[in-house]
């Protein structure tokens, strides 16, 4: 058997399901050949079987124990034992059929998956992508794997009727035109029984989700109490899918009565008439038992006929489900780059806003609104070429868009908020693109104070890191990402939010390294905490979208211009998670008039009487230290 | 920490209870398929003794009594397998039943501590995947087998009866097959499990991509994604190949076994029918006998398989019973609302500990800060405060009485746990307050929103506290999931509260608004808050530094910075970047 998957799954046409299997039926259609052939044969010897019991018996009868049952018997061996070969190689054919179409189609969906950017989850929910892979290439698989057996079956049951008419045609005809019409009447039965499976699993999906809920919210249940409302809650759904289920087994113990009935009916009737056709001596004894023989096995081609016809239709269903994930189109760089790279050291700008950033800073951006830095920040990863078409972003004045994706990300890569980390060694993870040599990693570690995740991590390293980094707090996890982000070490780096879960002797200690981590490369940080602020050589501050201000966090406190008591309130917030950002308000709220309206107009203003409390408790550290002059500024301003 | 996992002795023992308990349903299924199959029976004996009738000459009124039998023979397995059918699968649905909802009830009343360290993971696949796969062997499986051993027996003694010299050449192939099949059984449910495993890392993986889509995108790991998909796919293909494998012996073996028995049978048949030892019409009857027991035998084969596979789903389910007991209830009615920690000792492997002999005394209605490194042991000292873990030395005491002897209704009245983990059950959103107070009324619950600033949203809601929230309904934001935590909490009214990083996950702007929210909550009670944020230290009446599982300092906020220790140089380094 072919090694799977292959190395190139090929481009398959999108145009339509029928198309695509055509297209998977081309790309594998010698093995599929193969496994046809094969399944020809072993139908083929199949269908001689009640021929020659019936000639044995036949021989029996006639000549007694003599040379000619033996011939029928060694017949009957020999073609008993090319059927057990031809199903045991043909079987190993029909799955590398299923393997091949399925895994093409899994390798298909999981390269749109890994070039799509947020295009994927912007247009398919994730469950429907991974359903894809989970059901819906299998079920294209399917398809090929029950093809042969369907090709023998139809010869079978030719080689059958030939064999039964050439025995006596009324009966020929009885067996090959009343086998289907049973077969027919037993699938409209399926179909009432299909509605009520579907009220059960239905119902059976309530209680697993039932089910997962309770056990995912468990330490809260389990901290507060409410098992007994849940137990209650889940036997219910419970017996609901019990009831459902007997439901089920009313409609299903018929199917299964009439699955005896109409084909045991449909024998009686054949061997009446053989019986009577036997005494008259139009037909043998042997030939009676060769029509009964046919009536119980052409049962199985009709099965299969069956089969086809239910894989058909899902591999159908399957191949529409896969087609909508590949014609997911990337995000950004869907088309090649036009424009060539600019040199190194060119400046990133976001034409929108103003914001630049220039070659070897330290850069930090500020925003009155977080959700505005954030988008800033998105803008320059060119995350998506259509919605920043009218915000253009430009690397040395050539707009990002025009630009290759991949030489683009080398060089400029965004780190944002809410990093994903993936499942796999803690090195891999932290090295993604690097040697992984331990030397390099230990250092990027000690720059981002993650060493407690290699210490909790078993096997430390080389140890697993399970998805989403589940086993790390949310501060864990955010610094294995910005060790990460360290590790890519690209020109230009922008970073949003690296500390915002990490406490502060910790935040305080990697805003002081991050200069050295970054040697002169450019690094642009969003991020409101004045222990980062005051590590870079720049703070950029946007308000309403635009650039306002710049220069060192220490010269913009100073600043009395309009836009002052923001940047205040932005950076003060941070020192305290809620408290001293309105403290600080009020505070410069006796140098400038202004903001008591900044605060008025903050769109959820703190309740009153909380307000009171908090400044009775900040009034006197506040009077401490909120005039005490500021540490020099490291490097001047630019404003 | 891993859950148990039952052993094959502990499997079988379940089973066999099982068994017991549904001793006579099952008598009774297993008596209505035993007649359905000697129904079965009746068409390949009726064609033996057709050809005998034809071969000595007969009348067609034996062959219309002959076929009349026959007709009646399958009437009454008609009706026979209706009912049999219907109470077996009547009788799989109400044992399952029961067993999912004995599950649920017990992993609902797994130990705190259990809960706590295990995670959630591992119990949600239990409670999923493993009760579906369970699900579907106890539906369709169980059935199918009874159906299979009952046929196959039947059939088996129908020979033996009819004619045991001719019968003798119908287990021709039988030994071969029985070793060849138990040679598989052996190997198949690993290799399977193997299998399943290989396609579970494949859905992972792309789950993996499509939710960090945008990291994928933004780091360029395309390539290594990729590559991670054709590594699983390569996993489910040796996989695959090894099943594959077992396979290729399995099915000739067994087929070798029906080739062989009817050639035997027609052979020395045929020789003893010349000898008139037997009819002809017995040996074909027993020919039919041989080809109609195959269906049958492979489907037991791979039910046989299947049910092996479902084993190991339930050595997981019922391994969850296995989880012994963190806590004893001993009746003690605590003096007053004082927590008390004394010579205090945690490890989580014997031999490291984690909290070294710490003593703490917490005076009702004061507020507690703790800070100190990660890994310092903070969050191990809060689970012990809130009588989550038994300690491995010394006590927690509420009033006197430990915490962990305190019967859980009780204990959570006294102190409760608020982490940065929230979870919006599936539900209205009243019940999702309700857990907290089974008793409270709609205007309690509105209260309790009231206290944690929540009562503007709610209202703004369809339903008010009726609409459905959790997976599937109203959509809530964290702050809003971790809102509806506290109020479950002003519901619960503890005295004492220790909150973990409770509002750490969250930005800036939400935390700040749950600051508000929070501070309804704690009014009036005990506080212990475990912090990042040095201000919440500053706020609290005194402040404890945990480092390397002891309390290294601990005092107000002011004495702490007057003694200059590291809590003073910390305070000092803030408030300088404060500036």
């Amino acid at each position: 058997m072919r090694n799977l998957p292959l190395d190139d799954p090929g481009n398959p046409p999108l145009s339509g399901p029928v198309r695509y299997l055509w297209w998977l039926t081309l790309r594998q259609w010698g093995i599929l050949g193969v496994a046809v052939l094969l399944g020809i044969v072993l139908f083929a010897c199949q269908a001689a079987l009640p021929l020659l019991t019936g000639h044995a018996i036949d021989s029996g009868l006639a000549h007694g124990f003599g040379a000619d049952l033996w011939r029928s018997a060694a017949l009957l061996g020999f073609l008993g034992l090319v059927s057990a070969a031809a199903g045991a190689v043909g079987h190993r054919y029909d799955v590398a059929n299923w393997l091949r179409a399925s895994f093409t189609s899994s390798q298909l969906v999981g390269r749109t998956v890994s070039r799509s950017g947020h295009a994927i989850t912007a247009e398919l929910p994730t469950g429907e992508v991974v359903s894809a892979v989970a059901n819906d290439a299998l079920r294209v698989g399917e398809l090929f794997a029950v093809l042969a057996r369907f090709v023998g079956s139809i010869v079978a049951y030719g080689i059958a009727a030939v064999l039964m008419l050439r025995i006596s045609v009324p009966l020929g005809l009885v067996v090959i035109l009343g086998l289907p019409a049973v077969a027919v009447s037993l699938a409209a039965l399926i179909r009432p029984l299909q509605r009520r499976q579907v009220a059960q699993r239905d119902a059976s999906g309530r209680l697993t989700t039932l089910g997962s809920d309770t056990v995912s919210g468990l330490r809260i249940l389990r901290g507060i109490g409410g098992e007994g409302v849940f137990n209650a809650r889940y036997r219910e759904q419970s017996q609901r899918v019990r009831e459902r289920g007997v439901d089920v087994a009313g409609t299903q113990s018929w199917l299964d009565a009439l699955q005896v009935l109409l084909p045991g009916a449909f024998v009686v009737v054949l061997v009446w008439l053989g019986a009577h056709m036997a005494i008259d001596g139009t037909i043998t004894a042997g030939q009676l038992v060769t029509t009964y023989g046919y009536a119980a096995f052409l049962g199985w081609p009709v099965q299969n006929a069956t089969m086809m016809v239910q894989a058909a239709t899902r591999a159908h269903v399957g191949a529409g489900k896969v087609i909508n994930v590949l014609r997911v189109v990337p995000s950004s760089g869907a088309t090649p780059g036009k424009a060539p790279m600019p040199a190194a050291g060119a400046p990133l700008v976001d034409t929108t806003s103003g914001v630049h950033v220039d070659a070897g800073r330290l850069v930090a951006l500020v925003s009155a609104d977080p959700d505005e830095s954030a988008r800033i920040a998105t803008r320059l990863g060119r995350f998506d070429d259509e919605a920043e078409a009218s915000t253009p972003v430009t690397l040395g004045g050539t707009p990002l868009a025009d630009l290759d994706k991949t030489a683009l990300r080398e060089r400029v890569v965004v780190a944002e908020a809410t990093p994903h980390l993936f499942s796999g060694t803690l090195a891999a993870e932290l090295d993604v693109h690097g040697p992984q040599d331990e030397e390099r990693l230990l250092r990027a570690i000690a720059l981002a104070d993650a060493h407690d995740v290699v210490d909790s991590t078993p096997g430390g390293l080389a140890g697993e890191l399970p998805e989403k980094g589940r086993s790390l707090s949310g501060g864990q996890r955010q610094r294995v990402a910005l060790a990460r982000a360290l590790l890519l070490d690209p020109e230009i780096l922008v970073l949003v939010e690296p500390t915002s879960a990490v406490d502060a002797h910790t935040e305080a200690r990697i805003a002081a390294r991050l200069v050295d981590a970054r040697g002169g490369r450019t690094t642009l940080v969003v991020t409101a905490s004045p222990l980062v602020l005051d590590h870079v050589d720049e703070v950029q501050f946007v308000q309403d979208g635009v650039l306002v201000a710049s220069g060192t966090h220490a010269t913009l406190l100073e600043s009395a211009e309009p836009w002052a008591p923001a940047y205040h309130r932005v950076v003060g917030r941070r020192l305290d998670d809620s408290t001293p950002a309105d403290g600080v308000t009020i505070i410069t709220d006796a140098v400038d008039g202004r903001a008591l309206d900044a605060a008025g107009t903050d769109d959820d203003p703190i309740a009153d009487e909380a307000f009171d409390e908090l400044l009775a408790t900040f009034d006197d550290d506040l009077d401490d230290h909120e005039l005490d002059p500021t540490t020099p500024p490291r490097t001047g301003g630019r404003s | 920490m891993k859950l148990p996992i039952a052993d094959s002795a502990q499997v079988r023992a379940y089973t066999r209870h099982l068994f017991r308990l549904h001793r006579r349903p099952l008598t009774r299924i297993a008596a209505l398929h035993t007649l359905a199959a000697i129904a079965g029976l009746a068409g390949p004996w009726l064609l033996g003794r057709l050809v005998d009738a034809v071969a000595d000459g007969t009348t067609t009124g034996y062959v219309d009594t002959l076929i009349a039998v026959g007709a009646a023979a399958v009437l009454a397995q008609t009706v026979l397998i209706r009912f049999a059918q219907r109470s077996s699968m009547v009788f799989g649905e109400m044992v399952f039943a029961q067993l999912r909802e004995e599950f649920i009830e017990t992993v609902t009343s797994l130990p705190l501590s259990t809960v706590e360290r295990a995670g959630t993971g591992d119990l949600v696949s239990r409670t999923t995947n493993d009760i579906n796969r369970l699900q579907h062997a106890v539906r369709f499986g169980v059935p199918r087998v009874i159906v299979a051993v009952v046929t196959i027996t039947l059939t088996v003694i129908a020979t033996l009866i009819m004619s045991p010299l001719v019968a003798i050449a119908m287990f021709v192939g039988v030994p071969t097959m029985v070793a060849v099949v138990r040679w598989y059984l052996k190997r198949a449910t690993p290799a399977y499990q193997r299998e399943s495993a290989a396609y579970a890392a494949l859905n992972g993986t792309i789950t993996e991509s499509v939710e960090g889509a945008r990291t994928v995108d933004a780091l360029r790991l395309g390539k290594r994604r990729m590559g991670r998909v054709n590594t699983d796919l390569s996993e489910a293909f040796v996989a695959e190949k090894a099943t594959l494998r077992l396979r290729t012996i399995l099915f000739p073996a067994v087929d070798l076994a029906f080739v062989l028995a009817p050639v035997a049978v027609l052979v020395w048949g045929g020789y003893l029918a010349s000898n008139d030892y037997v009819t002809l019409g017995t040996v074909t009857t027993i020919v039919l006998y041989t080809y109609q027991v195959t269906g049958p035998v492979w489907e037991l084969i791979f039910w046989v398989d299947e049910i092996q596979v479902a084993a190991t789903s339930l050595a997981r389910i019922v391994g969850v019973q296995l989880v012994e007991t963190d806590r004893v209830e001993r009746p003690a009615q605590p003096a007053d609302e004082d927590i008390a920690a004394r010579g205090l000792r945690y490890a989580y492997r014997e031999g490291h500990d984690v909290l070294h002999s710490i003593d703490l005394d917490l005076a009702a209605g004061e507020r507690l800060a703790v800070v100190g490194p990660s890994g310092a042991g903070k969050s191990t000292l809060g689970r012990m405060l809130a009588g989550i873990h038994p300690p491995t030395g010394g006590s927690v005491t509420v009033g006197g009485v430990p915490l962990v002897d305190l019967p859980l209704d009780e204990l959570r009245g006294h102190v409760a746990l608020v982490t940065q983990e929230h979870h919006v059950f599936v539900g209205t959103l009243a019940d999702n307050l309700r857990l907290a107070d089974e008793g409270a009324d709609d205007a309690e619950l509105l209260r309790a929103l009231d206290a944690v600033d929540a009562r503007g949203w709610v209202d703004a809601l369809p339903d008010g506290l009726s609409t459905e929230v959790g997976s599937g309904g109203a959509p809530l934001t964290p702050a809003q999931a971790q809102q509806i935590a506290l109020a479950r909490l002003v519901l619960l009214d503890p005295h004492t509260l220790v909150l973990d990083e409770a509002t750490s996950l969250l930005d800036p702007r939400a935390a700040r608004h749950l600051e508000r929210s929070l501070n309804g909550v704690l009014e009036g009670r005990t506080v212990v808050a475990i912090a990042h944020r040095l201000h919440t230290a500053h706020d609290a009446d005194r402040v404890a530094v945990v480092d390397g599982g002891r309390i290294s300092e601990i005092g107000p906020h002011d004495e702490l910075v007057a003694a200059g220790g590291d809590y003073a140089a910390l305070w000092h380094s803030w408030q300088h970047e404060q500036a």
